[in-house]
């Protein structure tokens, strides 16, 4: 080897040695798979952005854990005063990151603020929508939320609230945003990374995790690679084919339920029975440790088993081609339509393996005697036909959607995706239509039977969707870490509860 | 040469009109991104608002003549996507862009020359078969393959690179290394071929009966005339880098234009399109006259 050799060798071992040391004792490097196109507190629940910004910058009023169900966060307590009007008692002594204290006159501006037209804020329009929401300042650490028509579960609706400063603009979006949070949002290089640090100002205890960098990758193999190599701890999104090291990899309900949108009013969709023989023609079970990850569950339902009134006693379709013929050619004989050509539309790199799976059904469509054609199709176009208003000359559709819902109750799903109103409903069902507005203002018990009856009504009795997958996702986590992805992985991560082994 | 270059800027303006006109009509004609940027159950009165912030309410026609009217004043209009000027956008991945291109066309071509020339002269040795065989392996052989497997053999085997990202000279190791195949490859060819057909000439003849050594004769005589058709397609395989190594900008981190530009088409991102194209198209009419120039350069009979 001649000494030229040598010394690149040396500066190579010495370069890597220098990577490794990019994860300092107290510092954790997170690798997403896309660049953060805004840093909006009140577009938190877009994943990516989340992942960043909520609980770890911007936190919410109260915080919903699967596990443990409601809890405070910047409220310590709340009550319901009757008349669809909730008193919260904010935590005193919380400071935002530029020094001003939080009281609830900066709450009021923050509801204000996500309901705000100027800006459109993705948590007013996704989990208030149709709800007129008014406060009411009581004093500095004590505020009335109203909400019109009541909400019963107001205090889960607070969970997905980030609570900003009162002088944050209502008519444009933050690039550098404010919080409470255990982290202040230091530095955005664009195209490159992000930087938090602990927020030695915190309310609450001080952090482990004293810094985190979030770099972006969009490759998937190149995000597991990170993790292996050492480059970065957490990869919270990797596909299942680069899963393969089970001593890094962590697999885990993702909140996500695959299903086909059925389009109700289109014939030959528009009866029962060709609804069925959809449901009866997938063989579910040999899509599982296949093309979709081990761990993925069979769904009967639009939310996943975490959230309350989740059917249980409800069974999958089976895999049964030939009732399914059966019940094309009953339906032929009465008339129904059935030769017409039904579109099954996909969402191109919606998930891992999205193409082979709707192929995968499109043939098992076929094979039972349905005339279907497969449309994969980007985001944008996706969009537009699968959000209200449809397309008029659209004939009968089947669109492939994910729908995520990690926050415990179906209420943040079930007007959206199957009140005749709702922007993705392919439904004009009264019976619906009334099943969700009574288990909406229930409470307790009542309120779970009520989601429970709802399940079973569009399982059985509509055969609303082709209900297909409750799909697991894969984080790749460096083993110096001590951390356990969950549930709530998908949506958010919270620096704060890292360890280091 | 200042007429040629005039007619030119004038020929190269006109090309860059009737690409924006096409850009922009065929970017319209993907659909409104209105639902892409605003929550599904936003208000009607929101989705007007959007359009109106973002000049997409007036017909197809006012829209152009008004980005025109923007574009002489050098204002290209803001993100949708960024909030943030589109230019500002464009230009900071055009120069990650810029940066990869000239390091591995700078590599590719001194190899290249020096391996396609050295083959040429023992065409038929061993030297020359195995450099015949490597690159046309390396013409072929598909980016994101070789992206991937460098990673998982250098970076997380060897540990020697960075699997991504930028920051330290090692960080372009890969990068430089996967892009560089290719046009290796295919412009090693060229020379080889070009250099076969040089080397066979009268003029080299003539130069070894005058008892000129070796090197001379290659480097000197033969290169010089063989490198006319090179240059042709250094350029072409330059403009393509221009455009954007989309793959490997997207395994490596590189946040460079032609990840955005593809980004920006799948978000409807209309006026960083545009700039974008803009700008990378402005380029390559900038690097085809510089080749013209070299043209005249290596040979004196050419005159413009």
């Amino acid at each position: 080897m001649t000494s030229k050799l040598h010394l690149f060798m040396a500066s190579a071992l010495a370069s890597t040695v220098a990577f490794g040391a990019q994860a300092q004792e107290n510092s954790v490097t997170v690798v997403l798979s896309e660049e953060l196109e805004i840093v909006e507190p009140c577009s938190a629940t877009k994943s990516n952005v989340g992942r960043v910004l909520f609980q770890n910058i911007s936190e919410t009023v109260t915080e919903m854990d699967p596990e443990t169900g409601l809890q405070p966060r910047l409220a310590e307590s709340w009550e319901d005063m009757g008349n669809g009007t909730w008193r919260f008692t904010l935590r005193p002594d919380v400071n935002f990151s530029d020094g001003t204290e939080m009281r609830a006159d900066d709450v009021a501006h923050s509801l204000v603020r996500m309901k705000s037209p100027d800006i459109a804020c993705e948590i007013g329009a996704k989990f208030f929508g149709g709800i007129e929401i008014t406060s009411n300042v009581i004093d500095e650490y004590t505020i009335d939320v109203t909400a019109d028509p009541a909400q019963p579960i107001l205090p889960m609706l607070m969970s997905t609230v980030t609570v900003t400063p009162s002088d944050t603009p209502l008519d444009s979006f933050v690039d550098h945003p404010i919080g409470t949070g255990p982290y202040t949002f230091d530095e955005y290089v664009r195209g490159q990374s992000i930087t938090l640090n602990a927020n030695p100002n915190y309310w609450g205890d001080q952090p482990t995790v004293q810094s985190a960098t979030y770099v972006f990758r969009g490759d998937s193999a190149v995000r597991a690679a990170m993790v292996a190599a050492g480059e970065a701890d957490i990869a919270p999104n990797i596909a299942l084919q680069d899963a393969t090291d089970e001593t890094l990899d962590f697999s885990y309900p993702n909140s996500e339920t695959l299903f086909l949108r059925i389009e109700h009013a289109q014939a030959p969709l528009n009866d029962r029975r060709v609804r069925e023989a959809l449901s009866l023609a997938v063989d579910r079970e040999a899509f599982v440790g296949t093309i979709l990850a081990n761990g993925t569950l069979l769904a009967t339902g639009m939310t996943p088993p975490s959230t309350i009134g989740y059917n249980r006693d409800l069974a999958p379709y089976p895999f049964d081609p030939d009732r399914a013929r059966e019940l094309l050619a009953a339906a032929a004989a009465d008339g129904v339509p059935i030769d017409t050509e039904i579109t099954l539309i996909g969402r191109t790199n919606n998930f891992a393996n999205v193409l082979e799976t709707m192929e995968a059904l499109l043939a098992m469509y076929q094979d039972v005697g349905f005339n279907m054609k497969l449309e994969m199709v980007e985001v944008a176009e996706w969009l537009e036909r699968y959000a209200k208003p449809f397309p008029e000359d659209r004939g009968p559709q089947l669109i492939q959607a994910q729908h995520d819902n990690a926050n415990g109750d179906p209420v943040f799903s079930m007007y959206f995706k199957y009140h005749s109103e709702g922007q993705q409903s392919g439904l004009l069902d009264p019976t619906v239509d009334a099943m969700i507005a009574d288990a909406t203002a229930a409470t307790g018990d009542e309120r779970a039977a009520k989601w429970s009856e709802l399940f079973t009504y569009l399982h059985e009795e509509s055969i609303a969707d082709v209900m297909l997958f409750h799909m697991v996702g894969f984080s790749r986590v460096n083993e110096r870490l001590d951390f356990t992805p969950s549930i709530r992985t998908n949506s958010e991560l919270q620096l704060s509860q890292i360890q280091f082994n | 040469m200042l007429k040629f270059l005039g007619t030119r800027a004038i020929t190269s303006g006109i090309s860059l009109v009737g690409l924006i006109l096409l850009v922009f009509f065929l970017s319209r004609l993907t659909g409104d991104p209105t639902g892409l940027y605003l929550p599904l159950d936003a208000s009607e009165e929101s989705r007007n608002q959007f359009r109106e912030i973002h000049g997409l309410n007036d017909p197809l026609l006012i829209q152009f003549f008004n980005y025109l009217g923007d574009l002489i004043r050098l204002d290209f209009g803001d993100s949708i996507r960024r909030s943030e000027p589109a230019i500002d956008v464009v230009l900071r991945g055009f120069g990650w862009t810029l940066q990869l291109a000239a390091v591995t066309m700078s590599l590719v071509v001194f190899f290249a020359i020096i391996v396609g020339s050295l083959a040429a002269f023992h065409v038929g040795g061993v030297f020359d078969r195995i450099a015949t065989f490597f690159s046309l392996i390396g013409a072929s052989a598909p980016d994101f393959w070789v992206a991937i497997v460098a990673i998982v053999i250098f970076s997380v085997n060897l540990g020697w690179f960075p699997t991504s990202g930028t920051g330290t000279v090692w960080h372009w190791v890969l990068p430089v290394s996967v892009l560089f195949i290719r046009p290796f490859g295919l412009i090693l060819q060229i020379v080889r071929g070009s250099m076969i057909t040089a080397l066979s000439s009268a003029y080299v003849k003539t130069a070894r009966a005058k008892g000129i050594k070796n090197r001379p004769i290659i480097f000197v005589h033969a290169l010089r005339n063989a490198l006319l058709p090179v240059i042709t397609v250094i350029g072409d395989q330059a403009a393509a880098l221009l455009n954007g190594a989309v793959v490997v900008e997207t395994i490596f981190g590189f946040p460079g234009v032609g990840k955005l530009m593809i980004d920006s088409i799948l978000q409807r991102d209309f006026t960083v399109v545009l700039a974008a194209i803009m700008v990378t198209a402005t380029a390559i009419f900038i690097m085809n006259i510089l080749i013209d120039i070299f043209y005249s350069i290596l040979d004196p009979r050419i005159r413009y």
